[in-house]
This record gives C-alpha cells, structure tokens and sequence, in this order.
C-alpha cells in the first residue's frame, strides 16, 4: 500500500504503455518491475546452499 | 471515623484507557454516518461491471482425475457430480506444460501461459549459481534489515480485474499466492506459503531414540523420560542466528494411561492430550527479548512411558495473529480465525513426509488430510454464506494428497502391468472424491438459480513408479561434466560436483531440461543461437528414444521446445526442453535436487508412489459446471476461466490473455 512510486515523463509513459501492451504484460507496473529487475540483475537471492536446503525442506516433491 | 484510601494511578489509566477507545469508536462511527452521502454519491460515478449471474463460484479440487471421477459417478458414487454432468457439463480440462500445481493454477488465475506468468516448475534457479529456489516467492533482507517476501508469479488474477470494476471478489487458498498480492477484493494464501521455520513444512517427532537425527521432512528430537513424564524442547523459528525453542513436558499417571491421555504442558499452558488422537491447534509463542513469534502446531501423542512417542505438525504462522501476512488484506485471516476458530496456513499442510518416513501411519495421514478439509469447508461455506453477490473461489487440496501418498504398487505385483495398483490403498482415494462430491452436493443446495458453479481439477494422476535420472543420463552422454568429488561431501545434491566450465544441459526439478547458456547463465557455455538450436535438436533426437531397460519401452511421450509453446517476456528464463514423459515415470529424486551421481534409471521405493509431473496429455483435469459450456477454438483449457468469467461481467478480455472465451448456456 505505502510502496515508492517514481515520477516520470509522460510521453515516456505513453510509450512505456504501448510497448507493455504489446509484449503481453498484464500492466505498465508489470512492464517497469521486469525491466528494472532484469537492469539490477536480480537472478538470486545470494542465499547460501544451506539457506535454500532449508526453504525447500518438507516439499513432498523433493527428497 | 475518617478513612484513608490510596487509589494507585494503575486504576486510573484503565478505566481511562477504555473510556478513550469507547470515545474513539463512538467518533469514528460518527465520522462513517457523516461520510455516508458522500459515498453514496462517488459510488454513482463508479462505473461498476454488471454480472449475468448473481454470484459466480469456482472450486478447485487439485488433482481429480477424469478417468476415476466417471467411474466414480457410473458406479453411483459421486451423484451430485453426476447431476451436474447431466444437467449441466463435464468434460476433461486442458491443463499445462508441464502439469504441475504452480504453473496450472497460476494459468487458471492469471489465464496466461507460463512464458507470462513466469512459473515453470516448483523451483526456478540462481541463475548466478544454478542452485534451485522456490519459483514463486524470493525473501530478501532490505537495506533496513527487514526481511521481505515477494511473490515471483506475474501478470495478474482475473479476480483482480473483477474487483477494479467494483465486482466482490474472495479467492481462498489459492495456489501460488504467498505473499498476498494487495488487491480490492480478499484472498488467503496457500500453495508455498512458508512454515514458522521458513520450511515448506517441518515435522517434529520426540522419542526416547538417543539420537538427534535431521531427515528430509521433518526433525527427530530425543526426551529426557522419567516414570511419569517426558521433558523435550521444541525448535522454532530462527531469529537473528538464534533458533528460539520452547520447552515442553508431557505428563502421565497409571490412572490417566488407563484412560488414553496425558496433559501436555508448554509456554505455559496446560492441554490435554488424547494418546492417538491429534490435539486441537495449540497456540505456540516464541519469545526473545520484546519479540514475540506466533505459531499454531497440534500433536499426537503415540505412545507415554517407555513407548514414549510424540508427533508435532509443522509449526504454521498462527492465522489469528500472523507475523507475516498469509491473507489480503492482513485481517482476512484473522477475521476467518475468529469465524471458524484456527486452522492450518501452510501452503502444503497435509504432512506427506510424516507418512513417507513412517512416523505418521496411514489412518493417522488421512485423519489429518481429513480435518485440514473439514477447515477449509468450513471457510468456504462461511464466505459462501457472506458473500451474496460476486465471485467466490477456493482450491481444496485434499485429492491432491491422497492420491500422491495412496496410488500404491500392489504387495505382489503384476509384471506385466506396472501400473498396476493396491485396491486397498486406493479405496481411501474413492472415498475422498465421495466426500468431495458431497460438499458439492451442499454448495448446490445453497446456490439460488441465478448463481453459477463450476468445478475443475488442474490436473490428473497417475502411478509414479519408476525414476528417470536424467543428469545421470546428461552425464553418461557427455553434456554434463563433473569435476573432483568434494570429499566433505556425501552427496552431490545441488550440482555440488558440477564442472560448469564443461557442463553444456543440466536439470532439476520436475520437468525442465536447461542448457548452460552463455549471457543468461553465469557460467554459461553454449552460445545462443544456432549452437543452441542445434543442441537442441541433437538432445531431442536422443532423449526421444530413451527407453527404460527393464520393459524395454520408450519412457518420454513428448519433449516440449520452451521457444515454440511459450510466448511471452519471461520465456527466456524457461527451461529449453520440458519432458513430456509417459505415465509411470517421472524426474527422479535426485535429477529434482541436482544431484548428479548415480544410475539412469531405478524403482521409485517411496511412500510417495502417485504423481502429475508427466506428459500434460497423459493427466487432463476435469471441468462440471451447473450450466451447459459451449466451447469454440480449442477444448476447454485451464487459460480459458480468466475470459470466460470477465465476459460475464461484460468486461472486455484483455489483449494479453491466451485463453478463449466459453459461452454459457442456460
């Protein structure tokens, strides 16, 4: 509810909205997160082995 | 005679503190009735969705099998089922690539396919690493210190857009909604919502056993035993490097042995315990310093004295006062506590890995099953009951897990039929798919003419009985390569021992074939492009003769390119082949986690003996509905609920959605 938002021009956001329509993204917020996660390469979480063994401990799909 | 009194101020400040609540919700109900015109008059402007139906309901019941469900109704035993088939529709529904819980349901709510909902598998990886991660939430540590949780799945639940257009909107138990996304309507999370120890589900079981021992669902503690009691220790939560536990005692007499119960003292409570019988939910607070940590567990206790053997349910975050937020908003669950008193909150509560490991018995696994239902119906039926407009839908996962644990290989099998099964065993199955067409029997009785229900499965079953070890396989042909055995190590889980400077495939979990790929991968080695394809195409071609050396049968029914039957931004990050393999067969354990070792192929010995993660023909869910469907470019598909129900809200499908709208005919 109280998460940032940033302000930004709005023929940019026009065409922001164009191109998020047009790659099948569900919202411009959608289309802005996936660019700026991919722009901070957010690929993990720099957990460690141990870390993610016990997250995924008592999945009944994995041993 | 004059008397003095002393009055502290503690008096003062209590009749004080509850004059001013009184005050401030006589002013606050003030402001409401002032405001009402006001509200009234915005709610004028608000151009709200009108509904061909009064309320639309849809319930999920995961894993219902097509084939049993007929049989089932033919043999009389599911007739409310059988009336909605008759008067209404029953067909097979199409379910996804790969058929697996996360990704099925999150193309259900989003009606995308997974190359825009971005959930392929359980597990997505570090790309960084190539370490397996839960694929739909990642918890990060922000720059304050405060950990968060994020919910990886994209695009967003037709409810969603329901509610933007003032429709009333409650989706219960979800699969894939952990955290709670915020939206205008209410949900509660379910599928991959975390334990209190941030485990997808941790047992814990005392005994006089000396050993400590960590197994792979749950925890074996020992217990100091004397003649009339047991004293152990229960870990929780882990805060800031220190797990908080709370000791416990367990306490008897020959009077209260001969009457089957002992009194279960913790954080300073007393409550009975019934020997074989679960407890109720027992409200568990860990403390450290001011911080307070709030969990919810029930036991059963086995056997006291010498015998000594009790069973904790994973530690789930108490509903009534969740430390994370399980609901939208945060006081849904709380709200749902305080109408059906307290009830299980993580995502896979049924305790497969109890039964697998021997510490729960088959009757015991059931009657937890059971009552964790019962919970859910109980939800159900109470939004069912406040909810007089709108859309409603829940997800019961009851079907799912009988069938995992009870889809048993008969005690002397046919060889001929390896998919044979243990009539027994699978009785209990039959029972619950009764039990579920009778709760359908009473949401129909309360369902007026002008409301809609449909039910679906977001996949089948099948038997799971031989593992197919496909990074052994990428090991003996050459596109995984190993380096040196790191001695500490036992295992080679989590490509411990892969030599990704030479590793070009490499798989986990349940479906996915990866290639290493340089620019996407950290240490990727295969160029995009023609290399890629070409690879590719040479995996295609063996994998697709691949047959299992005891039959002599070929084990994959379809292999899946991501690039041809994905569309999508988050296509990229898929794997590049999803295995399509014929019923019987699955990823074995070790390719799911990593591990590299070990033979192709081998017998699955586990309890855990029926599964989905096959080819998506093979496991078809089903659709009813109380009206007839009309279907137009496909067969009915998991993608196609989002449009159809926005239809019925004369809401315009959005142009990003994959399915097709059905009609409905009256």
């Amino acid at each position: 509810m109280f998460e940032p938002k940033i302000r930004i021009n709005k023929a940019l956001y026009e065409l922001v909205e164009q191109k998020a329509d047009e790659e099948g993204y569900s919202s411009i917020d959608e289309y802005v997160t996936h660019i700026l996660e991919k722009a901070v390469a957010d690929a993990g979480e720099n957990a460690s082995e141990e870390e993610i063994r016990e997250r995924l401990r008592g999945l009944g799909y994995l041993k | 005679m004059t008397v003095l009194a002393y009055i502290g101020p503690g008096a003062g400040f209590a009749v004080m503190g509850s004059f001013l609540i009184f005050i401030g919700a006589l002013l606050l109900g003030v402001l409401i009735l002032l405001s009402l015109p006001f509200r009234v008059v915005v709610s004028l402007f608000i151009k709200r969705a009108k509904g061909r139906f009064k309320r639309v309901v849809i319930i999920g019941l995961d894993g219902m099998e097509p084939g049993r469900a007929k049989r089932l109704m033919e043999t009389g035993r599911m007739p409310n089922l059988k009336a909605m088939a008759e008067c209404g529709h029953f067909s097979k529904l199409g379910s996804t690539c790969p058929p697996i819980s996360p990704v099925a349901w999150s193309t259900f709510a989003t009606g995308v396919n997974p190359g825009k909902h971005q959930i392929f598998d359980f597990l997505s990886r570090d790309l960084n690493t190539c370490l397996p991660l839960l694929s739909s939430s990642r918890i990060t540590t922000t720059g304050s210190g405060t950990t968060e949780a994020r919910l990886l799945r994209k695009s967003r639940p037709f409810w969603h857009l329901l509610a933007d257009r003032g429709v009333s909107c409650t989706a219960l138990r979800m699969p894939i909604s952990f955290p709670p996304e915020p939206y205008k309507g209410r949900a509660l999370s379910a599928m991959c919502t975390p334990d209190l120890r941030g485990t997808q589900g941790e047992f814990t079981v005392f005994s006089t056993t000396p050993e400590s021992a960590k197994t792979t669902g749950g925890k074996r503690l020992p217990v100091n035993l004397n003649e009339s009691s047991a004293l152990g220790v229960l870990p929780g939560p882990t805060l800031d490097g220190n797990e908080l536990v709370l000791p416990f005692q367990v306490r008897w007499t020959e009077k209260t042995i001969a009457e089957q119960r002992a009194t279960l003292r913790i954080a300073g409570r007393s409550h009975r315990l019934e020997i074989g019988r679960y407890s109720p939910w027992i409200e568990l607070t860990f403390r450290k310093r001011r911080t307070r940590v709030h969990g919810i567990a029930r036991f059963l206790l086995k056997g006291v004295a010498g015998n000594f053997l009790l069973y904790v349910t994973p530690l789930n975050l108490n509903p009534a006062h969740p430390d994370m937020p399980v609901s939208w908003p945060k006081s849904f669950s709380i709200y749902l506590a305080k109408l059906i008193g307290s009830y299980a909150t993580l995502g896979l509560a049924e305790d497969t890995w109890g039964l697998s490991e021997g510490v729960l018995t088959d009757d015991e696994f059931e009657t937890q099953c059971v009552d964790i239902h019962l919970e859910r119906e109980r939800m159900f039926f109470e939004s069912l009951r406040l909810q007089r407009r709108g859309f409603l839908t829940c997800v019961f996962d009851i079907t799912d897990r009988m069938q995992h644990m009870f889809i048993r290989r008969p005690e002397n099998p046919d060889t001929s039929n390896p998919l044979a099964i243990d009539r027994t065993a699978d009785e209990r199955i039959n029972k619950i798919y009764a039990r579920c067409d009778e709760m359908i029997g009473r949401v129909l009785h309360k369902l007026g003419r002008r409301d809609l229900l449909m039910v679906l499965s977001d996949h089948g079953f099948t038997a799971f009985r031989r593992c197919v070890h496909l990074n052994a396989w990428l090991r003996e042909n050459g596109y995984l390569t190993e380096k040196a055995q790191d001695r500490k190590r036992k295992d080679s889980d989590y490509f411990a021992n892969v030599d990704w400077s030479r590793t070009r495939v490499y798989c986990f979990g349940l479906a996915g074939v990866y290639l290493n790929l340089k620019g996407r991968e950290a240490h990727g080695i295969v160029n995009p492009g023609t290399e890629a394809e070409n690879l590719i195409a040479e995996l295609r071609e063996k994998l697709s003769g691949l047959r299992d050396p005891a039959s002599g049968e070929k084990v994959i029914r379809n292999l899946y390119e991501s690039s041809k039957i994905y569309s999508g931004a988050y296509k990229s990050t898929a794997p590049e082949l999803i295995v399509g393999w014929k019923s019987g067969y699955r990823h074995s354990w070790e390719t799911a986690v990593g591990a590299t070792d070990g033979a192709v192929f081998s017998d699955n010995t586990d309890k855990w003996c029926g599964d989905h993660c096959v080819d998506r023909l093979e496991v078809p869910g089903v659709l009813f509905c109380n009206r007839r469907i009309k279907w137009h470019e496909h067969p009915p598909h998991l993608a196609d609920f989002a449009p159809t129900v926005l239809k019925l809200w004369q809401i315009t499908p959005p142009r990003y959605l994959d399915g097709a709208p059905w009609d409905i005919v009256d």
